[in-house]
């Protein structure tokens, strides 16, 4: 009971962030998460035959390489275009104009690979796969952000430019 | 470096919003890894392994979690790289051989991430354009995600810690991420501190001047600008997607890869019977044949629909997500194993007419045999049951994966020891 509060306590970050407990803790995650990555790279050679195994490590390294060299100086470039653009404007403003965006790319993201797969993947032979009309969803979903972006911008910079008279620079 | 660093500066970006982001997707990571796990033993379960068959609706709840859990890491995923990503830049880039080899594992966690949540999104698009086997690399990268996981909460258990709560001040040696660049060289601009005056020479010059000239975000405004956007687009990705088993979400089910009530006698398939390759010609002439030991009993359809019939409302629960429920009416599969004089404890073996797929041969404990919900079910919805739903016989038991609910029942083998 005692030695159970004791290590409760000691675990707390708080309490033992310099502290021996700190320590305890790092090295038992560190090494409960190495013998999970050995264990999951045996599952791997174990049950996918090696001649596979060179495509699993290209996706992997395609995939860091998509997200660091296209999606993120995308996201960068836009929000610093979008800044500039909107220097006039309000923070909350080019928030939610950026938050629109934000939002509207991460369906889109989803929902792109969904329209490609009607023609291309099991869906053609399996009508209940994939029976939406995918696209015009999609197209319903940006009109529908671009209005509530719009009308939150609106109302946003509305507020700003009667807060701007009451308090003249 | 500085000058990428600080070209990257927003005030979302620092070490307490990457503790909120990462609690989130941690959890979201546990969620799909503890489900995941729950889903791969039902499918291939270790010797001895037995399963609770209610709520009968458990392995809907389950695996429908999965899947929401998996596409709601889409936007939380990259929020948090998004917010660590000026690390990538960090100067030196290696500092010692424990720095590289930390260095290599986060590398390691974000492709396998990446990777995994993709795949998995698309499995449930039934589309497979990579070049090895789905469900041995998803399983196999779940064991790489979550050693990852425990190995980089490990490493930044301190800066977790601190940033754990929120406080006004941090403390002192915040040296994490942009924010942390000195004041003295966020003062001027870049092009200042570089070449002495603000102007711009070459395209670099240019593009820097162009960065500086940008007005910076607002801080609060950004932050709380950041958070709402995760926020919301994690509700939308769920949200738009769940009602393809979640059922008060149907009328907004707009993305989802399936859809309540689309299907033959209004349900959906995971596998058509062309598919299967199963065809009147194969279903001719079929009996369904119940062995135990030396005994072995067949049964025409006319005779399975003259013993005692039960009616059950139970959900077809497919691994990719989707769920229906459905009104079942057949034969208590223990009334059958009662016939041939199995025992209490018996397991058995159930084939399908399909002559290829991995799931044509399965096996079932004695917790679903002995289920009185456990149907060989004759009749979907008040009618015949249709070719494309196992006619003239398949499976319904509660709580287990479509997959094991065996479509085109041929023989029903109990698993003697």
């Amino acid at each position: 009971m005692n030695q159970v509060s004791t290590a409760s306590v000691a675990l707390t970050p708080e309490r033992a962030a310099p502290g021996r407990g700190m320590r305890v803790a790092r090295a038992t995650l560190v090494l409960l998460g190495a013998a999970g990555l050995a264990w999951g790279a045996w599952v791997m050679v174990d049950t996918v035959r090696i001649a596979r195994l060179p495509g699993v490590a290209l996706w992997v390294g395609a995939a860091i390489l998509v997200h660091d060299a296209v999606i993120a100086p995308l996201v960068f470039f836009g929000g610093v275009l979008l800044r500039r653009a909107g220097r006039r404007l309000a923070g909350t403003v080019v928030a939610v104009l950026q938050g629109a965006i934000v939002l509207g790319s991460i369906m889109t993201l989803i929902v792109v690979p969904e329209i490609v797969a009607q023609t291309q993947g099991r869906a053609p032979e399996n009508p209940t796969v994939l029976p939406l009309d995918y696209g015009t969803n999609l197209a319903v979903f940006w009109v529908v952000i671009a209005v509530l972006g719009t009308a939150a911008s609106a109302a946003l910079y509305a507020r700003a430019s009667r807060a701007g008279r009451r308090r003249p620079l | 470096m500085y000058e990428a660093q600080r070209s990257l500066a927003s005030p979302a970006r620092n070490p307490r919003m990457a503790t909120v982001i990462g609690r989130l997707l941690g959890a979201a990571f546990l969620v799909c890894f503890g489900t995941g796990l729950y889903s791969h033993f039902l499918q291939q379960p270790l010797p001895g392994m037995r399963f609770p068959t209610r709520p009968e609706f458990l392995y809907q709840f389950t695996e429908g979690t999965h899947i929401i859990a998996g596409i709601a890491c889409f936007p939380l995923l990259l929020a948090k790289l998004y917010v660590v990503f000026p690390d990538l830049f960090a100067y030196p880039p290696v500092r010692s051989f424990v720095h590289l080899l930390e260095r290599a594992s986060i590398a390691l966690f974000v492709g396998a991430s990446l990777v995994q949540i993709t795949i998995g999104l698309l499995n449930t698009y039934q589309w497979y354009p990579w070049p090895f086997p789905f469900r041995q690399v998803h399983f196999a990268l779940a064991w790489v995600l979550i050693g990852s996981l425990a190995l980089h909460i490990g490493i930044k258990l301190p800066i977790i810690a601190r940033f754990w709560r929120k406080r006004t001040d941090y403390g002192p040696g915040t040296d994490h991420l942009t924010d942390a660049v000195p004041a003295e060289r966020v003062a001027g601009t870049e092009a200042e501190r570089l070449w002495g005056s603000s102007r711009s020479t070459g395209l670099t010059g240019r593009l820097i001047a162009y960065l500086d000239a940008t007005p910076p975000a607002a801080e609060k405004v950004s932050r709380r600008g950041f958070l709402a956007t995760v926020g919301v687009a994690v509700a939308a990705v769920v949200g738009l997607t769940a009602g393809q088993t979640f059922a008060p979400l149907d009328a907004v089910n707009a993305f989802g890869p399936r859809k309540k009530g689309v299907g033959q006698q209004g349900v959906p398939v995971n596998r058509t019977s062309k598919q299967a390759n199963v065809t009147e010609a194969v279903i001719a002439g079929w009996v369904l044949t119940v062995t135990h030991g030396g005994v072995e009993r067949s049964f025409t359809r006319p005779e399975l629909e003259r013993m005692p019939q039960t009616e059950v409302t139970l959900p077809i629960a497919c691994v990719e997500g989707w769920s229906q429920m459905a009104a079942w009416r057949g034969v208590r599969l223990r009334d059958l194993a009662d016939l041939v004089g199995a025992g209490a404890d018996t397991s058995f073996k159930l084939v399908s007419l399909e002559e290829r797929g991995s799931f044509r041969q399965t096996q079932m404990g004695p917790e679903y045999v002995r289920d009185p919900l456990t149907l060989v079910a004759l009749e979907l919805n008040g009618e015949t049951l249709d070719l494309e739903h196992g006619y003239p016989a398949r499976m319904i038991a509660p709580g287990r994966p479509g997959v094991l609910q065996t479509k085109w029942l041929s023989r029903i083998e109990a698993i003697t020891a």
